[in-house]
């Protein structure tokens, strides 16, 4: 069945038809164009699919569509609207928190969500958030490096 | 190159491509779409060696978006880089489960996976060999009838009617004559499962075959050149009609070099009718489909004087290169030829075999044989020291090869600034504290230990892997640098930024790469493969900036009218040495320079360099003498780790790395990559093996039941030491980094556990049951010790009525 | 069971989101075991995706607002509805307070992603061999709650599992919520998994224990050893005889190591498993006791 669903996407509503079966990731990815989300095992194994809905981290290649019907998602393309990139963006290419990049979205967007809600985590804190992600070139120093040097801003707020 | 102090060389400059990775806004393949592109999807036989009786695939094409299917007939070509042995598409004979046998196009994603089910293919099986020294015996089942018939590499020595797809040897001395003279020898087997890359970008691929038989090709690979070679190989189109763009890639662990699916989904964007066509494959075919790192057997009988001497080593290598071994064969090779690693050993025989199976496909991965050479030589050293009673680097010291002195196996005389091991050992030393005894534990259960192994790797590439460079200046003296090399994560492009920037006095920000790597538009380079390209390619583009130099400074010496020789570029300004008042700002000289009546000289500045190596040569056939390799890059592990002796389980507390890197160009990049390499390196030490049924099936194709390390696994510190021993012909100095930091983790683990325990672990993964299965077997007493001490320190001897 | 999909897309299937649970079990009992239920998705969405299972209706209960129910009562105990997620369960101060062993494993399962998403009782539904949220739930004698148009049972956790991706539950019914009983003070429980390099448990046991009246009370759960989560009875036995708990330890654990049916899979063999019973029996019992 194709049916529409009206939802926020990083501040703007959208309008979009999907069908039943279809996968939020792949809405998002090919139907939004937001490619910001990636994806590397399409099981919920790595994490890189990771979108914000209502504001909590999800997997989006386990989420249908038509479930997020009326609520808000949140990719890395939302983080820096106002013209400038938020202090865990600017913490990870410091900090060279990235090799390959393709799961830098996925760990900016959690590691952006995580300090909001815990402006000064604990190491122990930053693995347990973060362990449902996936590096293979094995930058995980760095990001928590970046998430220790850019919580001193979150804290502020 | 005179230059004391550097502006931007050895700082920690951040990724230059950083702000595209962290906004989302980096465009990978996997992101690219083009106008009526179409998708593919493999069907994969589900038997490891069969005849194909027939294919009928009249019920796909029923379903509604099904354009066309595709089958081996329609892609009769046999493809690669090395060995040249590899069908696409199955030709006649299928040779592993997982083998594509054809390919279905639809309009969308969703119709060509109902399509796949509605494939049938008959199989008439053929008898299976998965086991390499099965696959050596003589009446196993032939899996590559014709390989006469294949063209490959003349680095290699393929012998048709058996299963072997190369066959190296190396001898030097006289193996036998050593052993006569040893008071200790140590004969060992080692072995090395299959791991996957996993590289988080899953393989994809856009093909557009034009009309006019134009080819464009986007893919997720380390090289634009070698696709477009194969392709022009195999499928007979001109180079200049195949366009090859690579994005950003993410990521590629040598996984992404050589073969790709470009040859396949160009043939099928034609059979569809001249549209784009995109297949991505997914992480299931990632670990069943797509080449993976080969298993290996290394059987090892190594001889030693009571003085510590290493004087000879005999050793066999077995690849299991699975159904195609079109990499795997340099693999072999290179596994081959640094047999002795960091060591002097006067005699020396070395035979590998490279040896098709019924099983996935191989290829290279960070480090290319020398963390399988490795993983058995460093363990061998430490048994070595241990039976002569010696230190572990006591051992090491008196046989680490002396650069000027020391010629390796293959005979190559080190050169004198190759690099400094003694050093790297020393520095190991100190930061592993290697004097100082582990703390004992309040679980006495438990005990801790320090373990290390030395390494030296250079690039396994042909004699002839050149690399070049262009830069073009604009009005207003930025740069465009037009390079190919692979950006995957290494972050050599910031490196390669750095170096044009510090020699043109240029900010950063006027120097650029553009994201896409184009065989039309990018200066040639072989691949970026073996840590090659900081080297290869930085000496490409510092010849290109002397060449764009010499352009400048003739204008500039006729406009400030004084010799070439008295002009230096400072700040992006040419000005005559001493009098910095007589100068010309850059921008007035790089399009040409406009006297005040109009008369011009000179014009746009273009510079242009290359790197070809002169002193690489093939190896003797027989014996494998020559010179294989640009550089050596030496470097050593070092852990402290934790055993659980009643779970098996090993924790690694600490690593340490120490690399003699000539130069570091950027001690941020550096210091990613000794993170990232250990961490892989603890990932493939620990954890990671590819596990097959008796009928050939990988049973764990996903990240649950293949564990790669996460984040709450890492070690609570890494170590990261530099050397800098410059290498006068590398670009400042330096050589490669990118694949040494993983190749000494796996065997300084095993040294550690050896050192506490005398348990030997001859196979990785070092997970909790290989390990307490050692321990049962070779030191049931510590075990039960162990047991011992658990219950009484938690006061639960047993109270018997 | 190995996992893995060649396949990016879902197969075809009408989705439903009914607002009360009358009307999901009206289109449950339409269209009987052509419809599959939807909480979290983690389990299904990937089942679907492997094709192990491809349902012509999947009706999620998301929108039902009694299933969102978590609520602890003294004496009666706690109730789980089925669309209540892990991360819900971590950060309910009862689940920590008095149903440890049930806390960490709701803490150890999975990663803090997944967890955001998937739900107790969608775990115990897959019915996966190597989860980690019915053995604690078993210990505790949990039951769950299923429900069709005509009628309520009830039936403990432990005989609701049958084997891998085998549950009782007929065409028509959805579990509606999983009641825990109320623990009485001084009971302890614990939860112990085993996974070093593996994201799915190769052992994981949990245990409770209550001392406090004249006979003692010991359940040992063990999962990820056998087709279902199983109860160590004769160990169970010798820890209820009398005398010094720590005393019986030993000859517990080594009898729970023996007394099982034990698989040999892709995570461990039959041997290894055995060992870690005993070692995860030894040190989980010694905390527990320890504890208290």
């Amino acid at each position: 069945m194709v049916r529409k669903i009206s939802l926020t996407v990083n501040g703007y509503r959208k309008t979009v038809e999907v069908k039943d079966n279809e996968l939020l990731i792949d809405v998002l990815r090919d139907k939004l164009k937001i490619k910001g989300v990636k994806a590397a095992c399409w099981r919920g194994e790595c994490g890189l699919c990771t979108v914000l809905l209502n504001g909590e981290p999800v997997k989006s290649c386990l989420v249908l569509a038509v479930e997020v019907d009326g609520s808000e998602i949140v990719t890395v393309e939302g983080l820096s609207r106002d013209g400038e990139l938020t202090p865990i963006q600017k913490a990870f290419i410091e900090h060279g928190a990235l090799q390959c990049g393709f799961c830098t979205p996925a760990f900016v967007l959690a590691s952006h969500q995580l300090l909001l809600e815990n402006p000064n985590p604990t190491e122990e804190e930053i693995k347990e958030k973060l362990s449902g992600i996936l590096c293979r070139c094995g930058t995980y120093y760095e990001i928590i490096e970046a998430i220790k040097s850019a919580s001193k801003f979150y804290q502020k707020k | 190159m005179e230059k004391l102090t550097f502006k931007y060389i050895g700082k920690p400059i951040p990724p230059y491509d950083g702000f595209y990775k962290v906004t989302g806004t980096a465009e990978y393949t996997f992101d690219i779409e083009l106008p009526g592109m179409l998708y593919a999807k493999l069907v994969t036989s589900t038997v490891p060696h069969a005849r194909i009786k027939k294919i009928d695939f009249s019920k796909a094409l029923q379903i509604p978006g099904v354009v066309k299917v595709v089958t081996g007939k329609d892609f009769p070509y046999r493809v690669g880089m090395y060995a040249g042995d590899r069908d696409l598409l199955a030709i006649d004979k299928v040779r592993w489960v997982g083998h594509p046998v054809a390919a279905v196009i639809a309009e969308s994603l969703e119709a060509a996976e109902k399509a796949i089910d509605l494939v049938d293919v008959e199989y008439e099986e053929l008898p299976a060999v998965f086991d390499p020294l099965e696959a050596l015996k003589p009446d196993a089942p032939l899996i590559h009838e014709k390989m006469e018939e294949y063209r490959h590499s003349p680095a290699f020595n393929p012998i048709p009617g058996t299963n072997i797809a190369n066959k190296f040897t190396l001898v030097r001395g006289d193996v036998e004559k050593g052993f006569r003279e040893a008071d200790v020898i140590i004969e060992e087997q080692f072995y090395i499962p299959h791991v996957s890359h996993c590289y988080m970008e899953v393989q994809n691929v856009v093909a557009h075959y034009h009309l006019d038989g134009t080819v464009e090709i986007w893919t997720s690979w380390q090289n634009v050149a070698p696709i477009r070679q194969i392709m022009a190989l195999s499928l007979g189109i001109p180079h200049n009609k195949i366009i090859v763009r690579i994005p950003y890639v993410g990521g590629g662990f040598g996984g992404k070099a050589g073969l790709g699916w470009e040859a396949l989904v160009t043939i099928l964007s034609k059979e569809a009718g001249y549209r784009p066509v995109k297949l991505v494959l997914s992480r299931k075919e990632q670990f069943t489909v797509a080449a993976v790192r080969e298993g290996f057997y290394g059987f090892a009988k190594a001889g030693f004087r009571k003085d510590g001497k290493f004087i000879a080593y005999d050793v066999k290598f077995i690849l299991d290169a699975g159904a195609y071994a079109d990499y795997t064969v340099n693999v072999g090779r290179a596994v081959g030829y640094s047999a002795d690693g960091c060591y002097e050993i006067p005699n020396i025989r070395v035979e590998s075999l490279t040896v098709y199976t019924n099983k996935i496909p191989t290829t290279a991965l960070r480090g290319f044989g020398y963390p399988e050479s490795h993983w058995v030589l460093e363990q061998i050293m430490d048994r070595a020291a241990k039976k002569i009673g010696i230190d572990p680097v006591e051992i090491r010291r008196i046989n680490l090869v002396k650069p000027g002195i020391s010629e390796t196996c293959t005979g190559e005389r080190l050169r004198e600034d190759a690099g400094n091991p003694e050093k790297v050992l020393q520095t190991l030393l100190e930061e592993i504290e290697w004097n100082t005894p582990p703390e004992k534990l309040r679980e006495p259960w438990k005990i801790r230990s320090k373990g290390l192994a030395l390494f030296v790797k250079g690039p396994a590439q042909p004699p002839n892997a050149a690399a070049s460079a262009i830069l073009k200046f604009n009005e207003d003296a930025s740069v465009d640098l037009l390079i190919a090399t692979g950006n995957f994560g290494q972050g050599t492009i910031t490196a390669l930024i750095q170096i044009v920037a510090e020699e043109f006095g240029l900010p950063l920000e006027k120097v650029r790469v553009d994201y896409i790597k184009d065989t039309h538009k990018s200066a040639y380079t072989w691949q970026t493969v073996g840590s090659r390209g900081l080297f290869t390619d930085g000496i490409a583009i510092l010849k290109a900036i002397e060449d764009a130099k010499r352009q400048i400074f003739r204008v500039a010496s006729e406009v400030l009218r004084c010799p070439e020789d008295h002009l230096e570029l400072v700040d992006g300004e040419v000005r005559v040495k001493g009098k910095p008042w007589m100068k010309i700002p850059l921008q007035d000289i790089v399009m040409g320079y406009t006297y005040p009546n109009g008369n011009s000289i000179g014009g746009p500045v273009i510079g242009r360099g290359v790197f070809m190596s002169t002193h690489t040569t093939y190896l003797d056939p027989e014996t494998g003498q020559g010179n294989p390799t640009i550089f050596h890059t030496f470097g050593g592990a070092a852990v402290e780790v934790e055993i659980d002796l009643l779970t098996g389980e090993i924790k690694v507390l600490k690593v340490v790395q120490a690399l003699d890197l000539g130069k570091v160009i950027n001690p941020l990049l550096v210091k990613q990559q000794m993170n990232g390499g250990s961490l892989m390196g603890l990932s493939i030490g620990l954890y990671e093996q590819i596990k097959f049924d008796e009928r050939g099936w990988v049973v764990n194709p996903n990240f649950t039941n293949y564990y790669l390390i996460r984040i709450k696994d890492i070690p609570k510190e890494v170590v990261r030491k530099t050397i800098e021993t410059p290498q006068s012909d590398g670009p400042y100095g330096a050589r490669g980094i990118g694949e040494l930091t993983m190749i000494g983790i796996a065997p300084a683990i095993a040294n550690a556990v050896y050192r506490a325990t005398g348990v030997k672990i001859n196979q990785l993964p070092m997970n909790p049951e290989n390990l307490w299965k050692a321990l049962k077997e070779q030191r049931p007493d510590l075990f039960d010790e162990a047991l011992k001490k658990f219950i009484e320190s938690k006061k639960l001897a047993e109270v018997r009525a | 069971m190995s996992f893995g999909s060649p396949y990016f897309t879902l197969p075809d299937f009408t989705y439903h989101k009914p607002k009360t649970l009358r009307e999901a079990l009206e289109l449950l009992e339409k269209y009987g075991d052509e419809a599959k239920i939807l909480a979290g998705g983690v389990g299904l969405i990937a089942f679907m995706k492997e094709r192990l299972v491809s349902p012509s209706h999947v009706i999620d209960i998301k929108g039902i607002p009694e299933l969102k129910k978590l609520e602890y009562r003294k004496g009666e105990g706690l109730v789980i509805g089925a669309t209540v997620t892990f991360s819900e369960l971590e950060s309910y101060q009862v689940i920590r307070e008095k149903y440890r062993a049930l806390y960490q494993a709701v803490k150890l399962a999975s990663d803090s992603i997944i967890r955001n998403r998937a739900t107790l009782v969608g775990n115990i539904c897959e019915a996966i061999p190597w989860v980690d949220g019915p053995p604690p739930l078993i210990a505790y004698g949990a039951e769950v709650e299923i429900k069709s148009l005509d009628k309520v049972r009830r039936v403990p956790v432990a005989e609701f599992i049958k084997g891998p991706v085998e549950i009782d539950l007929e065409p028509g019914e959805i579990v509606t919520s999983i009641h825990i009983p109320d623990v009485p003070s001084g009971a302890r429980s614990g939860f112990v998994k085993f996974n070093v390099g593996s994201e799915f448990a190769l052992v994981n046991l949990a245990a409770y224990l209550s001392l406090n009246e004249e006979k003692k009370d010991v359940r040992l759960v063990y999962g990820a050893i056998s087709p279902k989560p199983v109860r160590a009875l004769e160990a169970e036995k010798i820890l209820s005889s009398e005398g010094d708990m720590r005393t019986l330890i030993i000859s517990a654990a080594v009898k729970a190591s023996e007394e099982l049916e034990v698989i040999s899979d892709v995570l461990a063999s039959e041997d290894f498993r055995r060992h870690l019973i005993k070692i995860l029996t030894m040190n989980l019992l010694t905390e527990l006791v320890e504890g208290g």
